[in-house]
């Protein structure tokens, strides 16, 4: 079987399989996280040189019902929102070919942008912490992009 | 879920995953994403991940093997790979990425070519374990391995 790219699965995410979690209580808060339902229509870029991460990424979003374009160096986003596509989310990553994460945000804000900029990365270095802020990102997140950190910022961009 | 033998086997075989500290939550994620459109998503999310990450292990292997070792370069690989391998919740592939990461970052030479021989293991160990159990899953049936439909 030879995997697709477009690994993407369609609809909201479903439960998991029984057993494998740490206990029982998280269990069930993830199962809580699994049901949400977005009002608005939202979308997102997402900005990875990783093929393999932006297919996970995308999978993910997408199974939140966000529409999702993903770009894979940072000159293509900055130019794709210099030509007046707008997002609700950017989901940024720090090392990007041609146009480092660091300076991709920079100029997104540069040019007025204000939407949720996610800076997910697999640093977990506080100076490199403090340069994503510093550069524009809202929030700053050490890989993988979570559920639990990604449903709290779906539901504050889709007003609930 | 565990309806036979075989399912039952398979959770066994799945929970040890965990409890051997193979996987972390993340596989957990992905399984969530799973559905009766997509079965087969987490083994071939898997098998993109060993595709994808051949080519990030044979420019790490290269760049090890030229002197002087040039550390941003080899952090930067190191970076993507850690960033694959954290997406699909290779728990020790992952810490052996941050800790070759530690060696680049204070230009240890020696502490990353050992542990990047230690991370070929742990990747190498996993992608067998996973194989098994996916090979397993398939024989269990569908039943055993999709998530519950809404």
């Amino acid at each position: 079987m030879a995997p697709s790219e477009n690994l993407a699965p369609a609809g909201r995410a479903n439960t998991g399989n029984g057993g494998g979690a740490p206990n029982g209580v998280e269990k069930q808060q993830r199962c809580q996280f699994n049901e949400v339902v977005l009002r608005n229509r939202l979308t997102a870029l997402l900005v990875d040189g990783n093929r393999f991460c932006r297919t996970i990424e995308q999978g993910l979003l997408r199974a939140y019902g966000v529409e999702t374009l993903a770009v894979d160096n940072g000159r293509a986003a900055v130019e794709l929102i210099a030509s007046g596509v707008k997002f609700n989310l950017i989901v940024i990553d720090m090392l990007l070919p041609i146009l480092n994460g660091l300076e991709a945000t920079r100029q997104i804000r540069a040019m007025g942008v204000r939407c949720k900029m996610l800076g997910v990365t697999a640093c977990s270095y506080e100076r490199e912490r403090e340069a994503f802020l510093a550069a524009g990102v809202d929030v700053f997140i050490e890989k993988p992009l979570s559920p639990e950190i990604l449903v709290p910022i779906l539901r504050e961009l889709d007003g609930q | 879920m565990e309806r036979n033998p075989m399912g039952r086997q398979l959770a066994i075989m799945r929970q040890s995953l965990f409890d051997q500290g193979y996987l972390d939550e993340q596989f957990i994620q992905l399984e969530e994403l799973q559905d009766d459109a997509n079965p087969n998503f987490v083994e071939e999310v898997v098998t993109l991940y060993y595709r994808d990450s051949a080519r990030l292990i044979l420019n790490i292997e290269q760049a090890l093997e030229r002197k002087p070792f040039d550390f941003n370069k080899l952090d930067d690989y190191m970076h993507q790979f850690k960033g694959s391998s954290s997406s699909i919740g290779a728990k020790k592939v992952k810490a052996e990425s941050t800790l070759f990461r530690e060696y680049c970052k204070s230009g240890n030479g020696e502490g990353c070519t050992r542990t990047f021989q230690q991370l070929k293991k742990e990747y190498a160990t996993l992608r067998k374990k996973l194989e098994a159990y996916f090979q397993m899953a398939r024989q269990a049936g569908p039943m055993e391995t999709a998530c519950r439909p809404k």
